[in-house]
């Protein structure tokens, strides 16, 4: 049995691939956090992708293919320690990978990264350029990381390096932030503006992680779900109310919250409530002949509280 | 998929607040005290004719572009009453009307965009099937607080080529003014002289194969009378044009709307300006027969 790596096994999203892919490989997974109470099936390391302790497990286990979930999505940490575990810990897993002699790869990049500007297209593409930084400093690295693995991709044509943008994943199991955003009782908007969002459910994600590394895909793909809903829309099915904030208050309430560490974003945020980022996924459809199997009833209702 | 019915539901009360909706729904809510019957009547028969369009929505009443029938009733019923009480449009030839995708290029006039308005109830309460336009607004209408949403929520999108492109594919009617604001701001000595026409709608119909209906509006040059263009004033302004106006409130002229044939171009999107421009020239021309046409059968200007 081939195996297979997870970075970020711990995570929502990667206790559901890893529970996707056993079947077909020996599952072994590397996470800051312990995974309490895994399936013995599986093989969790506890360890920092940063340590030097993390190319033994490449050494020792030799997997054929690995998926890279383990990404700093929050705010909670240091912005130094969130930019070496994204960026510096992507570089050394892609060493790694390079090195011994891994024949798949998926990164789980975000669809984040296109940023959400005014002028960008409705339903993006995989060539749109990644425009994050413009507003939106804060998760600059994310699109590092997205940079370099595509780099990556073109550098080494015989690893089937496959780069996934999925649209917001919301779940059960995922933390993401805007599973968190939606969560709260009353939600933060800004005033006059109410773009399309577009969800995908967290096992739908596993299946199109899962079916990634089945075929052995190369490139880069946006994923999405079943469709788009206006933001207040999703608010609203997913229970929370809506509130209407003018901008310049919303910006400054959110910056000074923000600092004081009781609010979870920064107010770069705040143009993803503003502006569409919607991404087109044909691409990705095409090349797996995936279809979502929730639909967003089935996506808010996983959320509400 | 279903579409909404239409009455105020709880979704739409949270668009009505974001969108100028709310304003056309208090003028129609106005005119139903004091003729409710046709109000009731008219707002049915937008309803029912939305409904029978081939622009499907999902469970929650949007479509990928967050057109939402709701609102664009809500829009189209004050439209729909200057139509047939203001305007008192007389429209013909929408038995053109190919299926499936098209785009929809008229003359452009009267300094504000009532054409567009009154071409986009005439393709929802006259064609068969109706046929909802889809609007290509400027980069910088995003910005603007509850416009952007209305312009959504009533089909209209930002114009770059890959939303165009999309919401062909996706076999949308579209309509474009290729003559922009050099069309609808210019003076009253100029009415009916087709200004210069852009070229992005001729490589688009090549590019996805659309058919190109033109359309010749006559009435609308005459609906706000245009003495001058005070355009470094505009500049100053930053507006794009400064019109100088003896009526600031549309005169109740007749419009008459007449949809052409539609016109299908093959070759290359991508040529050089001179064998576009020859392909743009045809739907000039063709525009401007149309409209010479109309002139000839009116008699008067309200007539």
């Amino acid at each position: 049995m081939e195996r297979l790596l997870i970075t970020g096994i711990a995570g929502g999203q990667g206790r559901l691939v890893a529970k996707r892919l056993s079947d077909q490989f020996a599952v072994s997974g590397v996470d800051r956090a312990p995974w309490e109470g895994h399936p013995d099936y599986i093989t969790v390391h506890t360890m920092d992708l940063r340590k030097k302790k993390f190319e033994d497990i490449f050494r020792r286990e030799r997997p054929s293919a690995v998926v890279h979930l383990a990404f700093v999505r929050h705010f909670r940490a240091d912005p130094m320690v969130r930019h070496e575990i994204n960026v510096v810990g992507t570089k050394r897993l892609l060493e790694c990978c390079a090195a011994y002699g891994v024949k798949r790869l998926v990164v789980l990049s975000s669809s984040y990264v296109y940023g959400a500007l005014p002028e960008s297209p409705y339903y993006m593409d995989e060539d749109t350029t990644l425009n994050v930084s413009r507003h939106y400093p804060d998760i600059r690295d994310l699109a590092e990381v997205d940079t370099l693995c595509s780099t990556f991709l073109w550098k080494y044509p015989e690893i089937a390096t496959a780069i996934l943008r999925p649209v917001p994943t919301l779940g059960y199991y995922v933390h993401s932030a805007i599973g968190a955003y939606l969560k709260l009782r009353w939600v933060p908007t800004i005033m006059g503006f109410n773009p399309m969002v577009q969800f995908i459910h967290e096992e739908d994600l596993a299946e199109a992680i899962g079916r990634t590394i089945e075929l052995g895909l190369r490139g880069i793909f946006n994923v999405t779900g079943p469709g788009a809903v206006p933001l207040k829309v999703a608010i609203r099915e997913t229970g929370g109310t809506a509130v209407p904030l003018l901008e310049p208050i919303a910006r400054t309430a959110i910056d000074g919250l923000f600092r004081l560490g009781l609010y979870h974003l920064p107010p770069g945020a705040l143009d993803f409530v503003k502006y569409p980022c919607t991404i087109d996924g044909r691409r990705f459809r095409e090349a797996t002949q995936f279809q979502p199997l929730f639909t967003l009833e089935e996506i808010f209702g996983s959320v509400r509280h | 998929m279903d579409v909404p019915t239409g009455d105020l539901t709880s979704s739409d009360a949270i668009d009505l607040a974001d969108s100028f909706g709310a304003l056309s729904d208090l003028v129609g809510g106005m005119l139903d005290s004091v003729s409710p019957s046709l109000i009731r009547e008219l707002n049915h028969e937008i309803r029912d004719r939305l409904r029978r369009s081939p622009i499907r929505v999902n469970s929650y009443g949007y479509d990928p572009w967050g057109y939402n029938p709701d609102v664009a009733r809500r829009t189209l019923l004050l439209f729909a009453l200057l139509y047939r009480y203001y305007f008192r449009v007389r429209t013909t030839g929408l038995e053109h009307l190919p299926k499936g995708r098209l785009l929809v290029i008229p003359n452009h006039a009267g300094q504000i965009a009532l054409d567009a308005a009154m071409i986009s109830v005439a393709t929802v309460l006259e064609a068969d099937p109706p046929r909802p336009l889809r609007g290509m607004g400027e980069y910088w209408l995003p910005t603007l607080p509850f416009f952007n949403v209305f312009m959504a929520r009533v089909g209209g999108v930002v114009g770059t080529p890959k939303n165009a492109r999309d919401i062909l594919e996706h076999g949308e009617a579209v309509i474009a003014f290729p003559e922009g604001v050099r069309g609808m701001n210019k003076t009253f000595a100029e009415r009916y002289q087709l200004q210069e026409f852009g070229y992005g709608f001729m490589r688009l119909a090549l590019e996805t194969q659309t058919p190109i209906v033109p359309v010749a509006v006559v009435g609308s040059e005459e609906q706000a009378i245009s003495i001058a263009n005070v355009q470094p004033l505009a500049d100053l302004l930053g507006m794009p044009a400064f019109p100088v106006l003896l009526n600031y409130f549309p005169l109740p002229v007749r419009y008459h709307i007449a949809f052409g044939k539609p016109m299908e171009f093959r070759g290359n999107a991508n040529d050089e300006d001179e064998v576009i421009g020859k392909k743009v020239e045809q739907v000039k021309d063709r525009i401007h027969d149309m409209i010479q046409a109309g002139l000839r059968r009116r008699s008067s200007w309200f007539w």
